[in-house]
């Protein structure tokens, strides 16, 4: 396994104040609203502790059978300000990628803006590895692209 | 660098006439890329050249789209529960 880096941020502007946003991540309630999966999944393990130190959890089974397991831990709270913490993505108990996602709640009028930056160690097949197993990694990556946009995984043929 | 590369194959010293480095500062970079997968050099002669590996590029470019859409999706998702929210408020 090689590590490559890569980082990208995503920018919204929402039409709430930063307390309210910022309210959306801070309780289960509130973020098991809105982060979620967009198709019937089965819930294996929801774990939730907004505090610095404290641990969250979404271990799901989709329809096709594959399993997802978002495991974060919260590095840093500024209340209404921002957010800061970093996940392990798995599928199928294989670790997929380790991110460091700090997110940036700033008012703009009685708007806030969002930004999102996402600095992440994706563990993708090396040189050799790609020759030898494209036929494996491109069923990996076509079944996280499912898991991304709510698909079906298909079966590894 | 990859951004030449992105142009066609190019010989280490080619790559580092444009950069601001030292040589052998160009080498680890080239090292760094070779190990992620993303380049790939052979030496003929005394010359080694570099070519970059599209397919891995590629792969990377789709894998990082594909977790900004899962994240554009969950915001989509935010920016509708706030919506609701606000509307719930005001009712109140």
């Amino acid at each position: 396994m090689t590590v490559t880096t890569a980082t990208f941020s995503i920018e919204r502007v929402l039409n709430a104040s930063p307390a309210r946003v910022f309210a959306a991540y801070a309780s289960l309630e509130a973020k098991s609203a809105w982060f979620k999966a967009p198709s019937d999944i089965e819930t294996l393990d929801r774990d939730f502790d907004f505090r610095v130190g404290g641990k969250e959890r979404f271990h799901a089974r989709w329809p096709g059978g594959m399993v997802t397991d978002f495991q974060a831990t919260y590095h840093d709270i500024v209340e209404n300000e921002r957010i800061i913490l970093v996940y392990d993505m798995f599928q199928n108990g294989k670790k997929l990628s380790v991110s460091l996602l700090t997110l940036e709640f700033r008012a703009e009028g009685g708007k806030t803006r969002l930004i999102h930056t996402e600095q992440g160690s994706y563990l993708t097949g090396g040189a050799e590895a790609v020759k030898s197993r494209e036929h494996g990694t491109t069923w990996h990556v076509d079944n996280l692209a499912a898991l991304l946009e709510g698909r079906e995984a298909r079966a590894f043929a | 660098m990859v951004e030449r590369l992105s142009l066609g194959p190019a010989s280490v010293s080619e790559l580092a006439k444009p950069l601001p480095m030292t040589l052998s500062a160009v080498v680890q970079h080239l090292k760094v890329l070779e190990e992620a997968g993303l380049v790939k050099s052979g030496k003929v002669g005394r010359v080694r050249t570099c070519t970059l590996e599209i397919k891995t590029m590629a792969k990377l470019e789709r894998w990082i789209a594909e977790r900004k859409r899962f994240w554009e999706q969950q915001y989509d998702q935010l920016e509708g529960y706030l919506a609701q929210t606000a509307a719930k408020e005001k009712d109140q």
